[in-house]
């Protein structure tokens, strides 16, 4: 009796996360399956099933070569955020005495739309624009810089930037999370700061550390926008080809075909790296 | 005393809310941004309590047709000509009455031969305004002799031109620049290669694909780019801010053009009284002055031309419209299969395949 009005408790607490999760999640996600197995040609669908768009994608070198630069950009952003936001966090947790002042700091760049900060870099890495500028002004250059934008090197910093405060903040509670009675053992023992660091602090933080490499390298693979306007033609990303089948060639089945199959990338790259995280993260221990 | 006054108030609001939404703004249109200016329907006002039309808002025509094909309804749509065909395949427009269009008479005779205008017989488009698709150049950097098509894959202009991020445009360019112009919507697979190679040809000097004008135009403005391919609006955009640009309008070296209008939506539920009302203001002579004076774009109506600032038809580069209709490209319907290889061909050249 008891145990039935708990699950009955459990079912309707978890109701509401259930329906909102089967109307958005879900269904949109079986929709798109079924589109990928359909057909279309001009303005009629062809609702029988077939592999043809999964033959037509894995064959197509440019979707392998853009999946692959998605990843490969998208790996690097990953590397270079949460390299830039470690010490960060550190800082905050470890050194920081008014935590909740710098926390909010980190959070500003939030406060804008993420359009208006992919702009922003547009602004700054143009040919007349503030790097340019402040380079021409100051006598380092002759003409202005053309390989500060539209290729993969503007696309990394942009989403960079954005994503910060995404790998900030987790790596900051799982080192809020060591007890300090562990450092001051290590210290006992002989360690010096470095071997500190290395056997104690970060092994406690690898946890922090894959769920923000997850938190950046799922939405940066698939990101549209910012290849959109600071790619160029080098830095397209395998998003700007689905936005293409949706639009302008009007091919919602390949799109549909695509989506999966980024989706399905994603995910292997994603448990082969948790996978080798936790490994390591033993291996280091 | 008080409470009376703003019961009285509030009556007076909601009788005139509704008095609203039975006059002008009951009409729905679905358009580009920019043209719910007034001073193209000044006469639709005029007749419907002093209320322009509503208006949504689409950037493409591709998006227009995904939107209008997931359901989305309004009465009147203002795609471009080649966007015709396909707009009737999928059954989301209907004919117009040509005999309730008061200024069919004065249209440009040649714009009603426009392809996509009529189609087996039923006129479906009221052809608004046209203009061109061409070669824009910074004349301080390129003489007027030698600008060509040709000059795009020089390799002394690496980083210096820019395109539009789309297939049908990039095509019409390459069908121009390789003597097919005249097969554009037809074209055969050795004529598709042709095209194909120039493109592949102009890619590496290529500085970026313009999605929006206006990165089209800070980019010529600036000098970071000396060429684009780009409507007659960036020509005017840098006419009117005194940056040394023109377009290449000379016939045989190669230009487009492009004829955009109204369309009557099947899900249209607004009184058809009205609905010609709004496409009857939009032709009228006035209308066609005022966008000739104000946003310097060539309209349909032969008789706006007559009554129009004739400096500013000469400086914007449309004293003789006929050369144009006779001479250039026209974006007319692609064959859906050629059009569905140019897209797919077209995203391999951008990525360098």
């Amino acid at each position: 009796m008891i145990l039935r009005s708990d699950a009955a408790k459990g079912y309707s607490l978890s109701a509401p996360a259930t329906i909102y999760v089967g109307f958005l999640v879900a269904a949109p996600l079986a929709i798109l399956i079924a589109y990928s197995f359909w057909t279309q040609t001009y303005v009629t669908l062809d609702k029988s099933l077939t592999l043809k768009n999964y033959r037509e994608a894995l064959t197509d070198p440019l979707v392998q070569h853009l999946m692959l630069r998605s990843i490969w950009i998208a790996g690097a952003v990953t590397i270079v955020t949460v390299a830039l936001a470690y010490p960060i966090a550190y800082f905050i947790a470890m050194k920081a005495h008014k935590k909740t002042i710098w926390l909010l700091l980190i959070t500003i760049p939030f406060w804008s739309s993420y359009l208006l900060r992919v702009f922003a870099w547009k602004l700054i890495l143009g040919f007349n624009g503030v790097m340019n500028s402040a380079l021409l002004g100051l006598g380092l250059i002759n003409e202005p810089l053309s390989f500060l934008l539209y290729n993969e090197f503007a696309v990394v910093l942009t989403l960079a930037h954005a994503w910060a405060p995404f790998a900030i903040l987790p790596i900051y509670v799982s080192l809020q999370k060591i007890d300090p009675s562990l450092l001051e053992a290590a210290t006992d023992l002989g360690n010096n700061a470095f071997q500190r660091f290395m056997r104690v602090t970060l092994p406690l933080t690898i946890p922090g550390i894959i769920a923000a490499c997850l938190i950046i390298f799922i939405p940066t693979v698939g990101d549209y926008v910012t290849p959109a306007l600071v790619g160029g033609s080098d830095g397209k990303m395998i998003a700007n080809l689905i936005q293409v089948q949706f639009g302008a060639a009007n091919n919602w089945p390949l799109g549909a075909t695509l989506s999966l199959m980024a989706m399905l990338s994603v995910g292997f790259v994603a448990i082969v790296f948790v996978i080798t995280g936790n490994r390591l993260g033993r291996r280091i221990r | 005393m008080k409470l009376q006054r703003i019961a009285a108030f509030a009556f007076a609001t909601v009788t005139s809310a509704g008095s609203v939404s039975a006059g002008g703004a009951d009409l729905s249109v679905f358009d580009w941004s920019g043209y719910e200016d007034p001073g193209f329907f000044a006469n639709y006002m005029a007749k419907h309590g002093n209320e322009a039309p509503s208006y949504s808002y689409f950037g493409s025509q591709e998006e227009a047709f995904t939107k209008l094909m997931s359901g989305f309804t309004a009465d009147l749509a203002h795609p471009c000509s080649d966007a015709v065909r396909k707009w009737v395949a999928a059954d989301l427009i209907q004919p117009l009455d040509e005999s309730r269009l008061t200024n069919w008479a004065d249209m440009l005779p040649e714009i009603k031969e426009v392809d996509g205008i009529v189609i087996d017989g039923n006129l479906y488009m009221l052809p608004f305004e046209w203009g061109n698709t061409g070669l824009i150049y910074r004349t301080d950097k390129i003489s007027g002799d030698d600008i060509s098509l040709q000059l795009l894959s020089d390799p002394a202009y690496a980083g210096k031109i820019s395109i539009p991020d789309a297939a049908s445009s990039a095509y019409a360019l390459a069908s121009l620049a390789t003597g097919n112009a005249d097969n554009y919507t037809n074209l055969t697979d050795a004529q598709f290669k042709e095209a194909s190679d120039f493109l592949r040809a102009i890619h590496p000097n290529m500085r970026f694909y313009w999605s929006d004008a206006g990165q089209l135009d800070q980019a010529m403005t600036s000098g970071e780019i000396e060429m684009g391919w780009a409507w007659n609006q960036s020509e005017l955009n840098l006419i009117w801010n005194e940056v040394p640009a023109a377009m290449m309008r000379d016939v045989d070296k190669g230009i487009a053009t492009w004829v955009c209008g109204y369309v009557h939506l099947k899900s249209s539920t607004t009184d058809e009284e009205q609905i010609y009302d709004l496409l009857n203001a939009l032709s009228e002579p006035g209308s066609g002055q005022y966008i000739i004076e104000n946003w310097g774009y060539p309209h349909a109506n032969a008789r706006a031309f007559e009554i129009a600032d004739q400096a500013s038809i000469e400086a914007y580069g449309f004293a003789d419209p006929k050369s144009f209709f006779e001479g250039s490209l026209f974006f007319d319907a692609v064959n859906p299969e050629l059009e569905a290889k140019m897209l797919a061909e077209f995203e391999r050249i951008k990525a360098g395949f």
